[in-house]
């Protein structure tokens, strides 16, 4: 346990001194204004726009927005910030692999798992980071400027955009303890997601795959329920479990 | 008692054999050379014993326990200079050695007595720049302060001074000899001279197989039996000592080579020249070095 606490402060420290930590702060920061500023200035673009609009014959009339246009734009970019956060860490193991740092580290009696669970939290902990600090700056900004109330199931929402978040980091880390290049554990990762998307087209298994966390902010307007999401959250939920320790298997037999 | 043992290990890789049968043990606070030329199979003997590879059969024992691939709690006992050590090249020396400790469980206090220690037994003492702008040379040396820190009963070098200057080498090789009264010490090289200067005991491994291997005591009491070389000052001196004692064989010159085994003894040798009023340019005992051992039995 203290051994792993180490080698997890490690780990903090190569993402501080890479500069990873205050780039991924930073682009959380802007995710996060970039949703009210957005909706803020969608009626003043539109007024802009709208004598060209005009020429080509669509007549724009007075454009209201309200924290809901804010959310919206917020379930529209955290893919993006997903993605961002995924290639930031994609390397989290593979890079120890071809530096041969790690095997020093486990030439001193380091266990295999101390190291894996290490990087598996660090992974964790960075997208929650990344994800609730964009999510708490928009709605700071959309308390002041709008009404909140507005809104349905904030934080269900939230939550399980953050669990696909997660299921996601899990299969990276599965792919990176299976992997030995870069482009393996994004292969696999991409992958993943694309088998749970197109397995999506299917209307009777739909509702049972994680990527229908991805539909989270249709919460918002209560044009669904809590209770439609719970067959994707228990799917997300095992097949994350299942990544990780499958995951963990295979790194302490891997040869490094 | 033995330190290391290593019993009939075997190891393939695809269709390549890359180790058979090899068998060696390593006592306590001996310096063992592993000898052998490149792709030997010396890193791939390394890694057996560190667990990072898995032998596909025979069994290695460190400390009496017994080795296993992957998740292997005999690294404990090992300390382990990889012949190109890589470190994290965002952390300063000190900063690597504390990381170190605190993975491997050291206590705070002793971490940080340990890791000053170490650095002033490297001279990386007082070294406040990252690891990022280190040369070779001092990687090299951290690399045997991190092998040290937590006092193995083991330190596994491989190829330690390969890609050293001469003054990188020395420096390397008496820090290695500073090492023995703490541990046991098993060094890969194919730096013939470097074993000679530091080793008690060698293997010579060619094609994955141990060729021979003893004490440097036994090799060198062979280099009693070795042959000598005469140069005299005239040709024709040397012409007049070969009707004398025949069994020379003249190289050339005034050169002439006694072979060991023939009976003639240097001494008599020399008396007789003495005697006769020869002057001699010089008088050398051929040894048997390790590096003519070598060529021997890998036959070259």
């Amino acid at each position: 346990m203290k051994t792993g606490i180490a080698f997890w402060k490690k780990e903090w420290m190569d993402l501080v001194r890479s500069g990873k930590a205050f780039l991924l702060l930073l682009i959380s920061a802007v995710f996060g204004v970039m949703n009210p500023a957005i909706a803020k200035l969608t009626p003043w673009l539109m007024e802009i726009m709208s004598e060209s609009l005009q020429e080509t014959g669509l007549r724009v009339t007075e454009v209201e927005v309200d924290a809901l246009t804010s959310w919206a734009q917020f379930y529209k970019n955290m893919p993006m910030e997903l993605l961002v956060v995924v290639l930031l860490l994609c390397g989290i193991f593979v890079q120890e692999y071809q530096r041969g740092t790690l095997v020093l580290a486990l030439t001193k009696g380091l266990s295999r798992r101390s190291v894996y669970l290490a990087k598996t939290l660090m992974c964790v902990l960075t997208w929650s980071m990344c994800f609730w600090m964009s999510f708490f700056i928009t709605w700071m900004y959309n308390s002041y400027y709008w009404d909140d109330g507005i809104i349905s199931n904030l934080w269900t929402a939230a939550v399980l955009f953050w669990l696909f978040g997660i299921w996601i980091f899990l299969a990276m880390v599965f792919f990176s303890a299976v992997a030995k290049e870069i482009f393996g554990v994004l292969a696999g990762t991409g992958m993943v997601l694309l088998i749970s998307y197109v397995a999506g087209m299917f209307p009777k298994i739909q509702n049972y795959l994680p990527t229908k966390l991805l539909e989270a902010q249709t919460l918002l307007t209560e044009s669904a329920v809590p209770e439609d999401f719970y067959p994707a959250v228990i799917t997300a939920v095992l097949l994350a479990a299942a990544a990780g320790l499958t995951g963990m298997i295979v790194f302490e037999r891997k040869r490094i | 008692m033995n330190m290391l043992e290593i019993c009939h290990i075997s190891k393939r890789f695809g269709d390549k054999q890359v180790l058979r049968d090899v068998d060696f043990t390593v006592p306590e606070h001996a310096v063992y050379g592993f000898v052998g030329q490149n792709g030997a199979g010396k890193t791939t003997t390394m890694k057996l014993v560190l667990g990072l590879l898995a032998a596909d059969s025979g069994e290695i024992l460190v400390n009496g326990e017994k080795v296993s691939f992957g998740e292997n709690p005999v690294n404990r006992y090992i300390g382990y200079l990889p012949d190109v050590p890589e470190f994290y090249p965002y952390m300063t020396a000190a900063e690597y050695l504390n990381f170190c400790g605190a993975i491997t469980g050291m206590d705070l206090q002793e971490c940080k007595k340990r890791t000053e220690e170490m650095l002033a037994l490297v001279g990386l003492a007082g070294e406040k720049h990252r690891i990022r702008g280190f040369s070779r040379g001092m990687k090299q040396r951290l690399g045997i302060a991190q092998a040290l820190l937590n006092r193995p009963k083991l330190l596994i070098c491989d190829e330690p001074t390969s890609a050293l200057d001469p003054v990188g080498r020395k420096e390397i090789l008496d820090i290695l000899v500073s090492a023995k009264e703490q541990t046991t010490v098993l060094f890969s090289t194919h730096i013939l001279s470097d074993v000679e200067k530091i080793c008690e005991q060698f293997a010579f491994l060619h094609e994955g197989k141990i060729l021979r291997q003893g004490s440097m005591e036994e090799m060198r009491k062979s280099c009693g039996q070795a042959g000598f070389e005469i140069e005299l000052e005239r040709e024709q001196d040397a012409a007049k000592l070969l009707r004398q004692f025949p069994e020379g064989i003249q190289r050339g010159g005034a050169y002439v080579y006694y072979e060991p085994g023939k009976g003639q003894q240097m001494e008599a040798v020399l008396a007789w020249i003495l005697g006769e009023g020869m002057r001699i340019r010089k008088a050398e005992k051929c040894g048997l070095t390790l590096e003519a051992l070598f060529m021997e039995v890998v036959g070259k």
